[in-house]
């Protein structure tokens, strides 16, 4: 049986590779993993005591079989622990504590789903879509890049780069829409109407800034948006109280964890 | 060739015994339930709980941490779900877990920590108290009692005249004679002393031009503590005749030896569970481990035997 509650494992890089901006890493864990889209994992790869603490990453892909998992991972170098991360080999050990957080929710009715994912946000959405792509679900994705470059390889896109379903934006105009993933989302939605397949819903990651906006454009329009946020975070698994972000909860704005009521929220809830 | 014994582990802490000297840190182990995925919380000399309080406690707003280096500051402001929701909601669950249990107080006055105290008294799978004197004394202008003896003296007397349970003074670091601090709670009636909690720091983003805790200043922890919490714990055991509990900064069997070295009757794992969930844990074996190798029968054999 895949294991779904968290555990600290020691894992083994198999493959850690950049592509344009991005690093692809995948590691080899004792057992194989079950995860919901958007949970995560903690990892530590690098030895000594800085950074002491491990790096929150979105868990990619799993797989394998009885005692030969695998888990996957697209990070972005941004500061002294990814770095030491893209600076590992395949061979070398890396330290997880995963799967870990609250994922998305897929209710069971039938619905439309958008995928929103900004900068590197996009390894948080691609596994749910992922899943939708699996159960042949109606879905679109919207990816936000400052230019061409930083836009995630084409074959990384579940179910492929279809345009149409795939809208690609960049906010200097060197790949598909012209302008913000947001203002994209906004054309969208003025088009969208409310079909046989029943309601909207969008899940979105990426900077704070664009969720705000993802969620002041949809939710007026009476569409479920799952946001994942981030925080610097100690732990992970909810017992340092560090990474706490303010949500609303019975008409009383009150802390939660990331960690664990998250890193998903439901957008109605977050104070922005 | 004899087959090795398995190590005597166990300790004393006054009258509480525990199997092993690992307590895990208030703060660090939340409701000390979270890790049961992880391993069985039973298998620690004790669980802490993170630091309860009269009433439930949102918290300092985000931006509660920031790393260092080889360690982090934190602000997390004690948040918690008060002490009637830990009584009724997670002692009885830390006790089918069969955890050894000592929860951690603080108050904003010494008022709030007699009731909290009191409260826990009523708690029978409680093994101690350990009472958080880092606090701001909000009538004393937010000056934490901790920070001078007779402070100290004054708070300790009256939460050991509210509560028949062990009491384990946590002291603050922020101070210029930890002996004379630890003095102060043994006087006063503590059982056992804890030491170190986090040194005041602080962190400022030279661009931006702020403070990178919302609160401006943290509580310095991890590897970086190290060196300094082992003096002062050595300067404690020297000071007291009551059991010292050694922490800061302690991630492995090594550090946790340096500080039963130099006399520490048990001690605690902070930051260290972060990293590595199993920290704890990893710390028993490797100090039963390193008995086995030393040849040493009891770790009592071993606490305090310092060579100047
Ligand atoms: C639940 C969750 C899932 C994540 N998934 C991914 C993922 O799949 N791929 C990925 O590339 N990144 C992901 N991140 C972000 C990633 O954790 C940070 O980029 C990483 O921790 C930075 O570490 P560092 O040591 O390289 O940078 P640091 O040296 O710690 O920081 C460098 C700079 O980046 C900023 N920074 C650090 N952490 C964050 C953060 N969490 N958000 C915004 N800015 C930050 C710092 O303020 C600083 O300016 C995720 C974060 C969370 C909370
Ligand atoms: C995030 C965090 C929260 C803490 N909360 C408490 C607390 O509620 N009460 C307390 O007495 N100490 C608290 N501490 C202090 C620790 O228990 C410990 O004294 C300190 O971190 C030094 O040990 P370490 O280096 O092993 O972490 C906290 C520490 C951290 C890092």
């Amino acid at each position: 049986m895949p294991f779904r509650r968290p555990r600290f494992v020691h894992g083994k890089i198999l493959r850690n590779t950049g592509s344009g901006i991005f690093y692809r890493m995948e590691v080899a864990i004792p057992e194989p993993l079950s995860f919901v889209p958007g949970q995560f994992a903690m990892v530590s790869g690098w030895p000594g005591n800085d950074p002491l603490l491990p790096r929150p990453l979105a868990i990619f892909r799993s797989g394998g079989t009885r005692g030969k998992g695998t888990v996957e991972f697209v990070y972005k170098v941004v500061g002294r622990g990814t770095a030491l991360l893209s600076g590992l080999h395949g061979g070398d050990p890396l330290a997880l504590t995963l799967p870990l957080g609250h994922g998305f929710e897929f209710p069971g009715e039938d619905r439309s789903w958008w995928l929103v994912g900004g900068g590197v946000g996009f390894s948080t959405v691609f596994p749910a879509a992922a899943a939708l792509d699996a159960q042949r679900s109606d879905f679109e994705i919207f990816l936000g890049a400052r230019t061409r470059d930083q836009l995630p390889p084409g074959d990384w896109i579940p179910g492929g780069a279809i345009p149409g379903r795939v809208h690609l934006c960049t906010d200097d105009g060197t790949a598909g829409f012209f302008g913000s993933v947001t203002a994209a989302l906004r054309e969208r939605l003025d088009r969208w109407k409310p079909s046989g397949k029943g309601r909207l819903a969008i899940l979105a990651c990426g900077p704070r800034e664009m969720l705000k906006t993802v969620a002041e454009a949809a939710l007026p329009l009476d569409v479920r948006v799952q946001v994942s946020l981030e925080s610097h975070m100690a732990c992970g698994f909810g017992v340092c109280w560090g990474c706490v972000t303010e949500v609303r909860e019975g008409g009383k704005a009150v802390y939660r964890r990331v960690c664990k009521e998250g890193p998903v929220f439901d957008a109605r809830e977050v104070v922005w | 060739m004899t087959s090795p014994v398995t190590p005597d582990l166990t300790v004393r802490v006054g009258t509480v015994l525990l199997k092993n000297p690992v307590i895990s840190a208030s703060g660090t182990f939340g409701y000390g339930l979270e890790f049961t995925p992880f391993y069985d919380i039973s298998r620690l000399g004790a669980v802490i709980v993170k630091g309860l309080s009269l009433l439930p406690t949102p918290g300092n707003a985000p931006g509660r941490i920031v790393e260092t280096p080889a360690g982090m500051l934190n602000a997390i402001g004690l948040q918690n779900i008060g002490v009637d929701r830990f009584v009724t909601e997670v002692a009885p669950r830390l006790a089918d877990a069969g955890a050894v249990c000592a929860a951690n107080i603080y108050g904003r006055t010494v008022e709030e920590y007699e009731a909290v105290a009191r409260r826990l008294s009523e708690v029978p799978m409680l093994a101690a108290i350990e009472l958080n004197a880092s606090c701001p004394n909000v009538k004393e202008g937010g000056i934490a009692f901790g920070s001078t003896p007779e402070g100290l003296s004054g708070l300790t007397r009256r939460v050991r005249a509210a509560t028949g349970k062990p009491l384990w003074v946590k002291l603050s670091p922020n101070v210029s004679d930890i002996g004379a601090i630890a003095r102060a709670a043994e006087e006063a009636g503590a059982d056992a002393v804890t030491l170190i909690n986090t040194i005041v720091g602080m962190a400022v983003d030279p661009r931006t031009r702020r403070p990178k805790l919302s609160n401006v200043t943290g509580g310095l922890s991890g590897p970086a503590v190290k060196p300094v919490a082992l003096r002062m714990v050595w300067e404690a055991c020297k000071a007291v005749k009551i059991p010292v509990i050694g922490i800061g900064g302690i991630q492995s069997a090594e550090d946790a030896l340096e500080f039963l070295l130099v006399g520490a009757a048990a001690v605690q794992v902070g930051t260290a569970n972060f990293r590595n969930p199993n920290a704890c844990v990893e710390i028993i074996d490797g100090i039963r481990d390193f008995l086995v190798r030393e040849k040493i029968s009891r770790l009592d054999e071993y606490r305090g035997t310092l060579l100047l």
